[in-house]
């Protein structure tokens, strides 16, 4: 499966709306078989989305991202798993161990807009009790061994 | 969290910044949020407590964050940004227009120790501003309407999908213009867009036209030639009045929309079709399955995502906004200078019913190109009944009272007329008055009403001039 992250500084870029470079990886059997980086336009919606198209990625981890832009991805059936923040070797190493998205790894304010627990302790890694339970397993994306969605 | 602000500004400081409306955050040396004051709580979304500590750029997520930060600017030339515009992602995705501002935060020894930004929420002053001379623009879609807008909105997720488009809508309110841009839009712009008018052709020659031909398959047909469904490979075919075409050409296009397969007329290959069909009719389809006329497998197979264009006479906002469209590219198409048109055109303008839509109004103002070169379009350049036949309803106030009398039946009628979707009687009825007395109204009013309703539209099926039926003049403004 191809993945792509949206990159700036060696971590996820903050706002996908703009964002200028993706890393781009083919993930075969639980490995990444190769990865480089690709060039976005960064200046609206329909040419970003219609760049990440032309790249084929299965999948895009970014930062934050604009409701008609994720909407503009969904229509073109890329899957993406949004307001992510990190490193970036943390954050695919996240993928690969099928633990995307975590609190550790999403952006203030996004947890819960996930479903997924908030507050102090977030950044510890520990996934807290959430109020919305049910949504919040509905939200999340599960990968298996090889690196691809479920 | 709180100790953190009154840590770097001090208690008086830290009172004032929670007391305003303007966002307010400072970073470290390291870029990380070091204060979030509430209004900034307010404006992202996002708690104090979940900002503290973290990247700036991760908490903003502002537009100008990666490519030209105002603070960083600020920090590298000492130099403050007043009021630069940007927007920001808040954690719902929704877009938020702010304007920023930035200062450098120093020590009591004048050492700098990070800085601050400010920002200020503008999306009311956006909207606003949008209402006032908000247009929404898509190609050559120009509207202000709240109809339109909805459109506007959902286009560019339609345009990146491959499913099929129907656009409903009457004649002349711009449904090629909106087919192509779709397709302009779409990640098929570089390839073709085609434009078949299928109440145009013939059956049998329409056939040929979209399939295609091999050489021999009937006589004069000298040499293969490629239907527009070839044309338009890779691309985006329009096949307007989708409604007109027979029974038999109906099965044709089912089996390409379903199979994307297809084979030229005398051909015994089968192509394939990678094309987005768009189709687009002035009919009521649904009423066209119910009588047999058109099939609803094919109808449910066009119909993925349907768009209804307005007609122009229930989004009359736009009519000022089409107007000056207009105005300005007859301006550059044939060098003059016309600046505008008068208050009385533009009054008569609005009154008017466009039974030809938009296609009426650019007409309208093209005629009135022909006779004025520069300054003013005023009533003089009006096509003359046009002026004639809306002076009765828009009569002002201070006029006969005759006049009066006469504007306000014409008002009392058409809303009838509306009210009961054109059907005369029901209207007549509705206004306690014979139906003749009716119709000898609005011929002595000089109104006229959309070209199919009631019974002018039975007539029209049968092919008889609607003017034949009510005794109305045809318009002269009517040009679709």
């Amino acid at each position: 499966m191809k993945l792509a992250l949206a990159t700036w500084n060696g971590r996820i870029s903050p706002l996908f709306d703009v964002a200028r470079q993706v890393l781009m990886l083919d993930i075969e059997g639980g490995r990444v078989v190769k990865r480089h980086a690709e060039s976005l336009p960064g200046t609206n919606s329909i040419a970003q989305a219609n760049s990440i198209m032309a790249l084929g990625p299965d999948a895009l981890v970014c930062g934050a991202i604009s409701k008609p832009l994720a909407g503009l991805l969904a229509a073109m059936r890329v899957r993406v798993i949004p307001f992510t923040a990190g490193n970036v070797e943390e954050v695919l190493a996240a993928w690969m161990a099928r633990t995307l998205p975590n609190p550790a790894l999403t952006m203030p304010g996004c947890c819960r807009q996930r479903g997924l627990c908030s507050g102090a302790g977030a950044g510890d890694g520990n996934r807290r009790r959430c109020h919305e339970k049910r949504r919040c397993h509905e939200n999340r994306d599960t990968v298996n061994r090889q690196g691809n969605i479920r | 969290m709180k100790k953190d602000i009154d840590k770097n500004l001090g208690p008086g400081t830290n009172a004032i910044l929670e007391s305003i409306s303007d966002g307010v955050f400072t970073v470290d040396s390291d870029w990380r949020i070091t204060s979030f004051n509430r209004a900034a709580e307010t404006i992202t979304g996002i708690r104090r407590r979940e900002a503290v500590g973290k990247p700036c750029s991760e908490v903003f997520r502002a537009s100008m964050c990666e490519s030209d930060c105002a603070l960083r600017h600020t920090v590298k030339t000492g130099r403050q940004v007043v009021n630069r515009p940007a927007f920001i992602v808040d954690s719902a995705g929704r877009r938020i227009s702010i304007s920023v501002s930035t200062a450098i935060l120093k020590d009591g020894k004048g050492r700098m120790v990070g800085g601050a930004e400010t920002f200020r929420d503008l999306s009311l002053v956006e909207e606003l501003r949008k209402e006032l001379t908000g247009r929404f623009e898509i190609g050559d879609l120009v509207s202000r309407s709240a109809a339109m807008r909805d459109i506007f909105d959902v286009m560019p997720q339609i345009a990146a999908s491959e499913a099929s488009v129907l656009i409903c809508g009457e004649t002349g309110t711009g449904k090629e213009l909106l087919a192509r841009a779709i397709h302009n839009i779409s990640p098929r712009k570089r390839k073709p867009f085609v434009a078949v008018n299928c109440g145009a052709l013939p059956d049998t020659l329409l056939e040929s036209e979209l399939f295609g031909y091999v050489k021999g398959a009937f006589t004069g047909a000298a040499k293969d030639k490629p239907g527009r469904f070839a044309m338009a490979e890779g691309g985006t075919l329009f096949l307007d009045e989708i409604g007109d075409i027979s029974p038999a050409l109906q099965i044709r296009l089912l089996r390409v929309l379903q199979d994307r397969r297809y084979e030229p007329l005398g051909g015994t290959g089968t192509l394939f079709a990678d094309v987005r069909v768009v189709a687009a009719t002035h009919c009521d389809l649904p009423a066209q399955i119910r009588k047999g006329a058109f099939r609803e497998d094919l109808f449910y197979r066009l119909n993925v995502v349907k768009l209804d264009l307005p007609p122009l006479r229930k989004r009359r906002e736009d009519i000022p906004l089409l107007a000056e469209h207009f105005i300005g590219r007859f301006n550059r198409l044939q060098g003059k200078a016309v600046t505008g048109a008068s208050p009385d055109v533009m009054a008569l303008l609005m009154a008017h019913e466009y039974p030809g839509n938009v296609r009426e109004l650019e007409n309208i103002v093209e005629r009135a190109f022909v006779l004025c070169a520069s300054g003013r379009i005023e009533t003089g350049h009006l096509p003359p009944d046009l002026a004639g036949r809306t002076a009765a309803p828009a009569a002002p106030a201070g006029e006969s009272m005759n006049a009066q009398t006469r504007a306000i039946e014409a008002l009392a009628i058409r809303d009838a007329m509306e009210r009961r979707g054109f059907n005369r009687l029901a209207a007549a009825r509705d206004l306690g008055i014979h139906k003749s007395t009716l119709f000898r109204k609005i011929k002595a009013l000089g109104l006229v009403f959309q070209k199919h309703a009631g019974r002018a539209a039975r007539k029209a099926d049968l092919n008889v001039p609607a003017s034949r039926e009510t005794g109305e003049n045809p318009p002269a403004g009517h040009r679709s």
